[in-house]
């Protein structure tokens, strides 16, 4: 379906407010990425461009560039989220669980929320069989966990025009792949319908770091100024405020401080909590 | 230097002479004011069938999607959620509104199109879709029909024209004459409004900018937001003090696009800007018409 189709236009002014919970204004919906890069493909970022512009197999620099943040960032960023009392929403290509065990053990110990992102970090439009990959991913995650996912994120955010109903075939409630609104949305499927919540390409350390060569405190520049604009919306209507981290970027230590610094200062102000998706999607369906 | 003649149409140099701006007699504002700044809002509607003019985050290991969902919802949460905030600012600071808007734009987003025409924005036509000129079947069916829905949507046909990415034909300006058109500004080529030839009556071109332009300083240079709000103040200054150094009016854009400086990050940086700008007496806050009118009237003749 064209996005049209499942979803019309509709200005923000206008519409009714929703409403959160009493002392509540503001959302900030914490997404942690892990993902697997097959050393046999091209790599899906590169920190290094290769020399001459001919892309290397294998691409050593840029694959041991992105398994440090499994080894090293990923347990730095495990640590702030704990410290700070957030629980993010964990989206994790379902191979991890295969290859980093560990890091998918660290996650469910302290409770965190699991989302399929596909199998491995391949674009959907490569994908030949997205049903299968789905089913798939929905699989190993929950046997891995002994909970399915009720959430998704395509690889790259990428779908193609009928991924949501092969989604909502396969029982998934909510997905983060489009950033068009700071309100959730639902979005019609050839099955059931599936929420969009809000999440975005402004404060996300891909976009930032490794598309726009941003300096290393823009996550916190760009935070603080993305919630202040939010949060002084929040007295007309609920703002929620996705933030999206890559332990590959965002755990290293040049880096690092900033992330941290923004987390606690956002979290600090008043009538603002940290949720993760399916709590967000269950807060919305009470939302007549 | 000789170039080959295109075609049709005619070569750039062959619609403008070249001028030295320091050489030309005064042009003179009303009310000793030294110059104008004209704000234009860009609106597109994006085919999602069709490749994403702009993209904020490319897939995984490269690769043209189709179709592109993130880039494509990156983009209509500027129609949604983004164009109200700046609409907020022209409110605030009574800044004349120029909507430089697609065609199929108009039709996509009805709420958006009555809150300008209730206040009584200037529109400009920008193709009817988003589309480079030069990919386009008919182009005169093209800058005809946008015409007609702005026309349809505000009662009067459009003066101006913007061109998708300014991108043009050889022969875009002789067209826009013909269809009626008054002034256009695809040529970033002066501070002060410039006559064109076309092979029927000239067309004037109001300076438009590629420097202060959301597009240029945010998806391709990639900078911080609140380069917005600097850039625009070191470009006012300089101009500011070029007209006063000659006496001499200069034209002075600003562009932005609802899904760039509507962001929540950037809001606040278009805003800054007319905190400093508004309040100065020898400033003028005009839109296309009125600098188009102006011109005509006090500036050289064609």
């Amino acid at each position: 379906m064209h996005p049209r189709e499942r979803l019309s236009y509709s200005p923000i002014e206008g519409r009714a407010p929703l409403k959160l919970p009493k002392g509540v204004r503001m959302v900030i919906w914490p997404v942690l990425a892990l993902e697997e890069w097959d050393m046999s493909r091209p790599m899906a970022r590169m920190v290094i461009s290769p020399p001459q512009g001919r892309p290397q197999q294998p691409d050593h620099p840029n694959w041991t560039w992105h398994e440090y943040g499994m080894r090293v960032g990923f347990w730095r960023l495990r640590r702030m989220y704990e410290t700070l009392g957030i629980a993010p929403t964990v989206t994790l290509n379902a191979r991890v669980c295969e290859t980093y065990p560990a890091v998918v053990k660290a996650c469910m110990d302290l409770g965190w929320e699991l989302n399929a992102h596909g199998y491995d970090q391949v674009p959907m439009h490569k994908t030949e069989d997205q049903r299968g990959v789905i089913m798939r991913s929905m699989d190993i995650i929950e046997k891995f966990s002994g909970k399915r996912p009720r959430g998704w994120f395509g690889p790259g955010l990428t779908q193609t025009f009928d991924t949501l109903d092969h989604l909502s075939e396969a029982g998934i409630e909510y997905i983060g792949d489009w950033v068009l609104d700071d309100e959730p949305v639902t979005l019609k499927t050839t099955h059931k319908p599936v929420v969009a919540l809000p999440y975005n390409f402004e404060i996300h350390d891909i976009v930032m770091m490794a598309l726009q060569h941003q300096m290393s405190d823009a996550m916190h520049i760009r935070a603080r100024d993305q919630f202040d604009c939010l949060y002084a919306e929040s007295a007309e209507r609920p703002k929620i405020m996705a933030i999206a981290c890559h332990p590959y970027l965002s755990g290293v230590p040049h880096r690092f401080g900033h992330v941290q610094r923004t987390f606690t200062e956002l979290l600090a102000r008043d009538g603002v909590v940290a949720w993760d998706g399916a709590r967000i999607l269950d807060w919305y369906k009470t939302q007549a | 230097m000789h170039y080959a003649k295109p075609p049709v149409g005619m070569l750039p140099n062959d619609r403008i002479a070249y001028s030295p701006i320091v050489n030309r007699k005064p042009l003179k504002l009303p009310n000793k004011a030294r110059m104008v700044v004209w704000t234009v809002t860009n609106v597109e509607e994006w085919d999602p069938t069709q490749t994403m003019p702009r993209t904020v985050l490319t897939p995984p290991a490269g690769g043209s999607p189709m179709p592109d969902i993130p880039n494509w919802c990156w983009h209509e949460y500027g129609n949604r959620v983004g164009f109200w905030r700046l609409l907020q600012v022209y409110d605030d600071f009574k800044i004349p509104g120029v909507m430089n808007v697609n065609g199929v734009a108009v039709e996509a987003f009805p709420e958006m199109m009555k809150a300008c025409v209730q206040r009584k924005w200037e529109f400009v036509g920008h193709g009817y879709t988003q589309r480079n000129m030069q990919k386009v079947e008919n182009e005169r069916a093209d800058i005809r029909k946008s015409a007609e829905v702005l026309e349809r949507v505000t009662g009067k046909r459009p003066r101006g024209w913007l061109g998708p990415g300014l991108t043009e034909t050889w022969e875009t300006a002789d067209i826009l004459a013909e269809e009626g058109y008054d002034y256009v500004a695809d040529w970033v080529i002066d501070d002060q409004p410039v006559w064109l030839k076309t092979r029927a009556r000239p067309i004037l071109n109001i300076p438009y900018t590629q420097e202060c332009n959301d597009v240029a300083m945010m998806l391709i240079q990639h900078h911080k937001a609140n380069e917005f709000y600097e850039r625009a103040m070191d470009q006012f200054e300089q101009i500011y003090k070029d007209a006063k150094a000659l006496d001499s009016a200069r034209v002075m854009a600003i562009s932005v696009h609802p899904y760039i400086m509507g962001a929540p990050h950037r809001a606040k940086y278009f805003r800054m800007i007319f905190e400093k700008l508004r309040k100065k007496k020898d400033v003028l806050f005009w839109n296309g018409s009125q600098i188009a009118d102006w011109f005509m009237k006090t500036g050289p003749k064609a």
